[in-house]
């Protein structure tokens, strides 16, 4: 099954909030995933296909090297950006 | 949601706050003051933003200052503070005017406080959280039995 994983500074608040959004859009969308949250040091050693976290993190990220798709929002919470950065990547992984 | 009850304990309406260093600490302060945080535990928030970014402000005015279980978290928790003048943080468009601090003591467990927060975003309460004049007033919009 598809594997996302949310990520923040300290893995348990914005990550977590942010899932509950990622995880609304999904059954809006009608896919099937295992949607997770962590901290950014956790994040590193992942098997997730895709790594959803704050616009704040996208240099952070860029030090790591990774093979995900990353994903980076603005507002954690907002579904409309969410659904829009994530369809995409769900059609080209094939899962809508 | 029986640790999500706001009370005088918990609560401040209309701090005065010098910037968002301080907005932290003066939300902080109850969690500390009701044992749920040691005094370490606005550092770590503060150091956390210094290296990341400002992670807590996770929609436009509100911002939820948190750190991990292990900066000083002693059980779950949560406070409220609403400020008088808005603070600025870094790179965030729109200032903050609603805080609400917790406490975790591991990823999962404070899945209760995340789904009040997500909800008040998502029902678009903030502007009124952030005007509400009484803390009954305050559970009335918010807490309950939901």
């Amino acid at each position: 099954m598809l594997q996302i994983l949310v990520v923040c500074g300290a893995g348990l608040g914005s990550s977590f909030a942010c899932q509950m959004s990622v995880e609304t859009v999904l059954k809006d969308l009608n896919v099937e995933a295992k949607v997770d949250h962590s901290d950014i040091a956790s994040a590193a050693g992942t098997s997730a296909d895709i790594i959803i976290s704050g616009k704040n993190f996208e240099e952070q990220f860029s030090r790591y090297d990774l093979s995900q798709d990353l994903i980076f929002l603005e507002r954690l919470v907002d579904k409309e950006e969410i659904k829009e950065k994530l369809t995409p990547v769900l059609r080209e992984k094939g899962e809508l | 949601m029986k640790e999500i009850k706001f009370t005088k304990e918990n609560v401040r309406l209309n701090v005065q706050a010098d910037d968002w260093k301080d907005a932290i600490h003066q939300g902080v302060a109850l969690l500390e003051h009701n044992g749920l945080v040691t005094n370490k535990y606005a550092s770590h928030i503060i150091r956390n933003i210094d290296e990341y970014g400002p992670y807590i402000v996770i929609s436009p005015g509100i911002a939820i200052p948190h750190a991990r279980p292990e900066d000083g978290a002693i059980d779950i928790g949560v406070s409220l503070i609403t400020l008088k003048q808005p603070v600025r943080f870094h790179n965030v468009e729109t200032p903050v005017r609603v805080l609400i601090s917790f406490s975790a003591q591991d990823n999962n467990q404070h899945l209760n406080i995340i789904k009040l927060i997500v909800k008040i975003i998502e029902d678009g309460l903030i502007q009124e959280i952030a005007d509400i004049s009484s803390i009954q007033k305050l559970n009335d919009l918010i807490g309950g039995d939901k």
